[in-house]
């Protein structure tokens, strides 16, 4: 029986190295990329609508990654918004990683755009794995996926900075304390942030603006 | 369910590597940080079905877990994040603070997913002559 040593070498090593490469092309266009994870439903892209919309007077540029296992709905939301979209169909996988991204990126006119969301399929447990080299990360939870959502998936919350509670005015109709979320988030990751918004009704989106340090003043929108 | 596109990329690294070492694969030695969302059961699951037909067909998956380990920036602290043993969240989730001046840290260790080792059988161990 003998051993062949290899001295830890590194599995996830290629993602990573993609990722950082990600990053640095993204630095280098002077674009802000912005993942944002969640569950499927949570309001990710009704979130990215209200920031496309609440930023355009601004004369902020906005583009977007669309990702999901299959179809292009949340795609056409995106053009039909104005803004530059790349759609991303994972085929099955459960998460976008890196080189998938990569490809977006190729597909993507990026000039003069300041923001990029990267949105990822509907999913709290696979995408903490995968780094996508965007320089800020958050989740949404909906109040409608019950109070309990950041102690079933404890993980992704201790590593993502910036949560947002969305559909807080659904909070009464399901019993859901939103402030519950918020108690069980601050304990996993004393260093996040939380907002609580309400896409729907466009309310706590300058809030998730200043938590995402988009500077965005202009009162006409 | 992330783990069978792990298992491949587990694969794509060492079947080149193990390209004509003689002997059979007896155990592959896996780290795998604590902070990663990798279900060990589900590895072992994928290892079994994606090392089927390859040199790694029946070879056994080892895993060692490796604990969080942080920096402070602010105040020096090298070591183990605290815990969160509150019961509601059924284990115990290292804290991604310091815990010596509460500031912000990097983490150190607790997210590589790393091959430490493959134990090999001798060809003589694996297959010995019959009457020997």
């Amino acid at each position: 029986m003998h051993d062949i040593r290899f001295g830890a070498e590194e599995i996830l090593a290629r993602q990573l190295e993609l990722a950082e490469a990600n990053y640095r092309f993204l630095k280098g266009k002077g674009v802000r990329a912005i993942s944002v994870m969640g569950a499927v439903g949570s309001g990710k892209t009704s979130l990215i609508e209200r920031v496309i919309d609440r930023t355009k007077p601004c004369g902020i540029k906005v583009a977007a990654i669309a990702g999901d296992c299959a179809g292009d709905d949340d795609h056409r939301r995106f053009l039909a918004r104005g803004v530059p979209s790349a759609n991303l169909n994972t085929q099955d996988e459960c998460h976008l990683d890196a080189h998938l991204v990569q490809h977006a990126l190729e597909s993507l006119s990026l000039d003069g755009i300041d923001l990029l969301f990267i949105e990822n399929v509907g999913n709290l447990v696979c995408p903490a794995d995968f780094p996508l080299g965007a320089e800020a990360e958050m989740v949404v939870i909906s109040v409608t996926e019950g109070d309990d959502m950041v102690r079933k998936h404890p993980k992704i919350f201790a590593q993502t900075d910036l949560v947002v509670v969305n559909k807080v005015d659904l909070a009464d109709a399901v019993g859901v304390d939103p402030q519950a979320l918020v108690r069980d988030y601050a304990a996993v990751n004393p260093h996040g942030v939380a907002v609580l918004t309400d896409a729907r009704h466009n309310r706590g989106i300058d809030d998730l603006l200043r938590a995402l340090a988009i500077e965005c003043t202009s009162t006409q929108w | 369910m992330h783990e069978y596109s792990v298992v491949r990329e587990l694969l794509s690294l060492l079947l080149p590597r193990l390209e004509g070492v003689p002997g059979a694969i007896e155990t592959v030695f896996l780290r795998k940080g604590e902070l990663l969302v990798l279900s060990d059961r589900a590895l072992q699951g994928a290892f079994e079905v994606l090392a089927a037909g390859t040199r790694l067909e029946g070879a056994r998956l080892s895993i060692e877990p490796v604990e969080a380990r942080l920096r402070c920036p602010s105040c020096g602290y090298e070591g183990p994040a605290e815990r969160l043993t509150d019961g509601a969240f059924h284990y115990a989730i290292p804290i991604l603070s310091c815990p010596r001046c509460k500031g912000e840290v990097e983490v150190v260790s607790g997210r590589e997913l790393a091959v430490d080792r493959v134990e090999v059988s001798a060809p003589e161990e694996a297959s010995p002559a019959v009457g020997a």
